[in-house]
């Protein structure tokens, strides 16, 4: 039988996509790379993930996790054809336990539904990445995803308390609990993050973050990029962590303006948008802080958003920067890398710098308290030799962030991306760690083949005979 | 080659710590990252078995190990590299907890580590994964780990992680090695998420920890000892002052914290938050105990008593938690009681992960749950 007939024997007609369009669509995610797929599966239950992987494995073919596919560095693009699941119909929100203030949720559920869910409990789930409307649980838990609210909440992993997971073997694993500290290796934080090249998260149980009594959103204006960078620098070693600390570039305020008219200064070279959250003491406090550094910094203009309708339309402004910026040309190549937060100032004059080398707009809206930028390359895909050099500019970033300290990426992943830049960080020695981690759980390679590490990765040997009987 | 010869180059521990560890052919302290990986390397191809050693302090965890070697991480004490500007340290791993603690504190700092230190070194408190009063606030260790070397059991010296506060680059290892044991590798050195330390901060008796948990917006701690209940507030002045004056009771500036608990043995009972109240009400009489509400954690301590472990581990297993020995007087109370529990699900696969990394299986053999 063939594998989609084997598929619709499980699932039935409606479940299985194969058409043209359909593998069209599914090739993709919001990045710029087009992969290739066999067929789509969109399974319901556990039982239904752990049969198609089985199918999967029998037909001997990649098996390939996706949630909402807003993921931006090919994460969820088969790179070998296979089975595409897609996770989206798990969107079922199985518990809410206020009293442990946690959740068990389908992989499907969308991030702001489980806030929203949340939301008559005074709870939250505190990871929201500017795609929170569309992207999924199971998305953020693989790709360890941000958002602004992860400078004093952290990035997913720290919300995730157990997970259910299709192992390879078609088997099903559920690690952790809403108990603290599972005993044994933790398996939740080599799951989270893995980008579905380990295994398939059927379920999870996330922590869920009550709602703060007060909070008080500054907007901040500056003349200078540096200006604004160093207020950020200089709020964290001021001994702050605010709850978000976001700036923008004036390209991108001005995007936003145009589409939104929030009232933002078009004219101001960078600003910044600070949150606190707490009780009312604190936040006033916190919020005096921040005024101080800005104003050591040169900061024009400091305005205080007057009502939660002010806030969320400043909100509303950072997060749909990504929907903004298609007035400014057709495509944009949205980045993700990370720097120590006292190295900003210089980093951004050099990423302003690689634009300018490359004929590129570079337009930045980002993380600045936790040093996560996403600077944006604006350019025309229909015009010949421009996606080439956006990756060439995209590259350099990248090595300009390592060789500042940082990291390949914050919150987007690696995927297929940056999996050839990985070297940059690690060394053939820790590669091949990574490799058997992935061969630990996945001895033949089946789930998200060719992403996360480079090809040749499982290669390092000492050239040393392996003692008898050792655990191979 | 035996066991003597094969590492008869290596640097020795001091005469006190080969005092206090248990019986072995030879007790190291390599003076580097080269020399210890060529210690494991050796270990690997004599298959002498590995006791990692920090600062002993949590050694009572898990199944006993009977080890050939035992490998202190006593040299490597430096700090590598404080930004307290970026608020992140590198440590090495035998670096003592109250030494980096201090250190941090002069800047107004903190790793949020154990405030019993002792003589725990990061390293340990890194792989036994153990998080001080402090996590209501600043969450477990592991949640605060970005980066981690280590020395694998073959020998490798393998990196993982970053030095930023915010990372998706490969495979967590940092969370993998957390809780590990040594069983993965020896650590060497890591990297910490540092918070910055508050300008007030107060303990403060309540009634009512349970009601004090649902009122007070993110306290660093709710503890509750046989004497009594303690909200542990930071913050502005101001805003410890308000916090305080909610819940009531008698206001101690600065925080007191208690003393861990100690007995004949010592015991973590792991269940889901909300179940701490109904866990301290199972413990047997006469135990000490420090209960940390919110967290879902009960440190106790008292007299073995078979049965009543077995009634209280059943409950906190059929809960979803674990009861796990942390520590005993006398090794024999290994022998009559699994030091974890029932194993967790999955060993099939941990175990493949310790090969990946220990291949000739030679760290802490059998230390870890289903005797691994």
């Amino acid at each position: 039988m063939s594998l989609q007939t084997d598929l619709i024997g499980l699932l039935g007609t409606d479940r299985v996509l194969a058409s043209g369009l359909d593998r069209y669509l599914y090739g993709k995610d919001a990045g710029v790379y087009r992969g290739e797929v066999t067929v789509v599966a969109l399974p319901e239950t556990t039982e239904e993930v752990a049969e198609i992987v089985r199918i999967a494995a029998r037909h001997g073919v990649p098996v390939v996790p996706r949630g909402a596919g807003t993921g931006l560095a090919g994460g969820a693009v088969p790179l070998g054809g296979g089975v595409v699941v897609a996770t989206t119909r798990m969107n079922q929100i199985f518990e809410i336990d206020a009293a442990n203030r946690c959740a068990w949720v389908g992989p499907g559920v969308i991030n702001l539904d489980l806030s929203r869910a949340a939301e008559p409990y005074g709870l939250h789930f505190a990871p929201d990445p500017s795609s929170q409307s569309a992207c999924t649980i199971g998305g953020n838990v693989a790709n360890n995803s941000g958002g602004p609210h992860c400078l004093a909440e952290g990035s997913t992993v720290n919300h995730v308390l157990g997970l259910e997971v299709v192992l390879a073997d078609g088997d099903v694993l559920v690690v952790g609990g809403k108990a603290p500290d599972p005993i044994g290796l933790d398996l939740r934080g080599i799951l989270v993050g893995s980008e579905g090249t380990l295994g398939i998260v059927t379920k999870a149980l996330v922590r869920l973050t009550p709602n703060p009594p007060d909070v008080r959103t500054l907007l901040i204006t500056f003349d200078s990029v540096e200006d604004a960078a160093a207020t950020v620098s200089g709020v964290i070693a001021a001994g702050l962590v605010p709850a978000a600390l976001e700036m923008m570039d004036q390209r991108m305020t001005q995007a936003v303006e145009n589409w939104l008219g929030a009232g933002l200064p078009t004219d101001a070279a960078a600003i910044l948008l600070a949150e606190v959250t707490g009780d009312t003491p604190a936040v006033e406090a916190e919020a005096d802080v921040i005024r101080a550094v800005a104003t050591e910094h040169r900061a024009r203009e400091i305005r205080l958003a007057r009502d939660e309708a002010e806030r969320a339309l400043l909100w509303k402004g950072r997060k749909s920067a990504f929907g903004a910026v298609a007035q400014a040309a057709p495509d944009y190549y949205l980045h993700d890398t990370v720097v120590p937060r006292t190295k900003l100032v210089e980093t951004m004059r050099e990423v302003y710098e690689i634009g300018e080398r490359y004929g590129l707009t570079m337009m930045n809206v980002f993380h600045a308290g936790d040093g996560n930028l996403h600077p944006l390359m604006m350019f025309d895909a229909s015009e010949p030799g421009a996606l080439e050099r956006v990756h060439a500019a995209a590259d350099e970033l990248v090595e300009l962030c390592v060789r500042n300290g940082g990291v390949l990426s914050g919150e987007h992943g690696i995927g297929k991306e940056k999996r050839d830049l990985m070297h940059l960080m690690f060394t053939p020695v820790d590669l091949d760690a990574q490799a058997r981690i992935k061969e630990a759980f996945d001895p033949e390679g089946r789930f998200n083949p060719e992403k996360v590490l480079p090809a040749g990765s499982r290669c390092f040997d000492f050239g040393r005979p392996i003692p008898e009987g050792a655990w191979i | 080659m035996s066991v003597a010869d094969a590492f008869r180059s290596f640097t020795r521990a001091s005469a006190e710590l080969a005092a206090v560890v248990p019986p072995a052919e030879t007790v190291l302290a390599p003076s580097g990252v080269d020399e210890l990986a060529a210690v494991m390397q050796a270990a690997s191809d004599v298959r002498a078995r590995v006791l990692v050693w920090g600062g002993g302090t949590h050694q009572g965890i898990g199944h006993r190990v009977a080890p050939d070697i035992v490998v202190s991480t006593s040299a490597f004490d430096r700090v590598v590299a404080w930004e307290p500007d970026d608020l992140t340290l590198v440590v090495e791993a035998g670096a003592k907890v109250d030494t980096v603690e201090a250190m941090l504190a002069d800047r107004g700092q903190t790793a949020a580590l154990p405030e019993w230190g002792g003589p725990a070194t990061v390293g340990g408190i890194v792989a036994a994964a153990i998080s001080g009063y402090r996590r209501l606030r600043y969450g477990p260790t592991r949640d605060r780990l970005l980066e981690v070397t280590i020395v694998t059991g073959d020998g490798r010296v393998v990196r993982g992680g970053g030095r930023v506060v915010k990372n998706v680059t490969g495979y967590d290892l940092p969370r993998l090695v957390a809780g590990s044991f040594g069983s993965l590798g020896v650590v060497v050195s890591v990297c910490f998420k540092l918070w910055p330390l508050s300008g007030g901060s107060a303990t403060v008796a309540v009634d009512d920890p349970v009601r004090a948990a649902e009122t007070l917006f993110r306290p660093v701690a709710l503890l509750e000892t046989p004497d009594g209940a303690y909200a542990y507030l930071a913050g502005t002045e101001a805003e410890v002052r308000s916090e305080a004056e909610r819940v009531g009771g008698a206001v101690t500036e600065g925080f007191v914290w208690p003393d861990p608990p100690s007995g004949e043995t010592v015991w973590s009972l792991r269940v889901p938050p909300a179940l701490v109240p109904d866990g301290i009400g199972r413990l047997p009489a006469g135990w000490s105990f420090v209960a940390e509400h919110g967290v879902g954690h009960i440190r106790c301590a008292g007299r073995f008593d078979p049965e009543a472990v077995a009634e209280l581990r059943g409950w906190a297993e059929e809960m979803g938690g674990a009861f796990v020995l942390e520590d005993a007087d006398d090794d024999r109370i290994y022998e009559t009681v699994d030091p974890w529990g029932t194993p967790p699900t999955g060993l099939t696969l941990q175990r493949r992960l310790m090969a990946a990394f220990d291949p000739a299986h030679v760290l802490v053999p059998g230390r870890l749950p289903g005797g691994r």
